[in-house]
């Protein structure tokens, strides 16, 4: 029942955001405009250029709804309201998200174009400057925690808000989060202007469909943790714990494209260079914070 | 236990089968990504055995590891996409005698060895997480600080090698064009 639950959820937010996203783009709010573009483009013909590389062409767009899925699949709406409340839970989830990188890779070389894999290995390149900043604000999460259970994150929660606890380890979280998604700012394997697509540009059809909506399921996962992480998952007065939830990752996610919506493309070797010289640095220290915080503080 | 074991079997299989892919494919990212799904199969078995902690782990490493390792293939190779018909084997007599002979060994320790007796339950995930905390920051934190060090080490050194050296050459074309 969960399953379902959790899917249910998954999808009614991707449907939100969809809205959202079509309604900054085109200025009318529109509730059954992701309903229509969905189906619009299962009519229209799917595509297969010229000599591909068809397991990795076919395989991409799946392998980041199945990536996207399996990271939200460890994180709690509520506190019997999880799919699989793992020991690992935490590291679990960068596992999972660790194949959003070998499906852009394969969306990238598949098709046998140059701006698909020019944008393929610019995640690539991406990855080694955000990735650290996923995995050490998470430890310094899993510190206060003494767990690795999303729920019990969750539950050290209660009293104060990480968003407090560490806010250091929030900001970069949060940065890293849209660079993962691969949202405006950091949308450089896609680039449109720049690589009239990059990954995206020779897909179309059904295809397409599937990896548009492997996007913004991305997006509400990665938003869904920062809520799990940071805000106190399910915690918040008057409502039901799975509406505090759904109100928050909502919230995050409309601010992920919100950001986006009104800064410039970051260029490569400034987001290497501010990650590793600036980010991990902070990161390093946030842990030690957080360390000096659960030694001192009782 | 016989679920446990059937899906052992499975994903060894299925680690087996992408390992003979890495070498039949001609294209590098082809054969990186199957190298990658191998390990991640080996990451399944782990998850089999219910040990959880490694499974995942293994499973998360090596999605960046081959990622890179095929950005590397593909920059250094003379035929990344394999559409060139290049053979990249050699030695090929050694190489079937060396692996005949490493696989034997393998085989012959996996079913000579004294294993002990069957541990009927193992301990639950969180428990194994951390008592793996525990052995690798006190009896096994010397061999973990070693490979850090040699790797750092080895990083290092390959990003000193990488930076282009100072061209003296300048000088002399100075000279010459004065």
């Amino acid at each position: 029942m969960s399953i379902a639950i959790v899917l249910f959820a998954l999808l009614v937010t991707a449907w939100f955001l969809a809205m959202i996203e079509s309604w900054t783009a085109t200025g009318r709010l529109h509730p059954a405009a992701p309903l229509l573009s969905g189906l619009a483009h299962l009519g229209r013909e799917s595509v297969v250029p010229r000599t591909p590389d068809r397991v990795f062409f076919e395989t991409a767009p799946v392998l980041l709804l199945v990536a996207a899925m399996l990271g939200a699949a460890v994180l709690p709406l509520a506190p019997n309201l999880i799919i699989a409340d793992l020991a690992t839970g935490a590291l679990f989830f960068n596992a999972a998200l660790a194949y959003v990188l070998v499906a852009l890779i394969m969306g990238g070389w598949g098709p046998n174009g140059a701006y698909a894999m020019v944008g393929g290995w610019r995640f690539l390149g991406q990855l080694i400057a955000y990735a650290m900043l996923i995995v050490m604000p998470i430890t310094a999460v899993a510190m206060r925690a003494e767990s690795l259970v999303n729920t019990a994150i969750v539950g050290s929660q209660e009293s104060l808000w990480n968003i407090v606890y560490q806010p250091l380890g929030f900001v970069l979280f949060y940065i890293a989060a849209m660079a993962l998604a691969f949202r405006p700012p950091f949308d450089l394997p896609t680039a449109e202007g720049e690589l009239a697509g990059g990954v995206d540009a020779e897909y179309t059809g059904v295809r397409l469909a599937v990896l548009r909506l492997a996007r913004l399921l991305l997006v509400v996962t990665l938003a869904s943790a920062t809520t799990v992480f940071y805000l106190g998952g399910w915690h918040g007065p008057l409502l039901p714990p799975w509406a505090w939830s759904l109100i928050k990752t909502l919230a995050v996610a409309v601010s992920m494209l919100l950001v986006g919506h009104y800064l410039p493309r970051i260029r490569e070797a400034d987001l290497l260079g501010w990650c590793w010289k600036l980010g991990i640095p902070l990161a390093l220290l946030n842990i030690f914070i957080v360390g000096l915080l659960i030694l001192v503080v009782p | 236990m016989y679920i446990q074991a059937f899906f052992v079997a499975v994903f060894g299989l299925a680690a087996i089968g992408f390992g003979v892919v890495v070498f039949r494919t001609s294209s590098m990212v082809r054969s990186a990504l199957a190298l990658l799904f191998s390990q991640t199969a080996v990451g399944c078995m782990f998850l089999a055995m219910q040990s959880e902690f490694l499974g995942v782990l293994q499973i998360m490493m090596m999605a960046t590891e081959m990622s890179i390792m095929a950005i590397f293939m593909v920059m250094f190779m003379m035929d990344p996409g394999g559409l060139g018909g290049m053979d990249m084997s050699h030695q090929k007599r050694f190489s079937l005698g060396a692996g005949g002979i490493a696989a034997a060994t393998a085989i012959a320790v996996a079913l000579l060895s004294d294993w002990g007796p069957v541990t009927a339950e193992a301990p639950d995930a969180a428990m194994q997480t951390r008592e793996l905390g525990f052995e690798m920051l006190g009896r096994s934190m010397l061999i973990f600080e070693t490979a850090a060090v040699t790797i750092l080490t080895a990083m290092i050194a390959a990003t000193a090698t990488a930076i282009p050296a100072r061209e003296p050459a300048n000088h002399d074309h100075k000279e010459t064009s004065r």
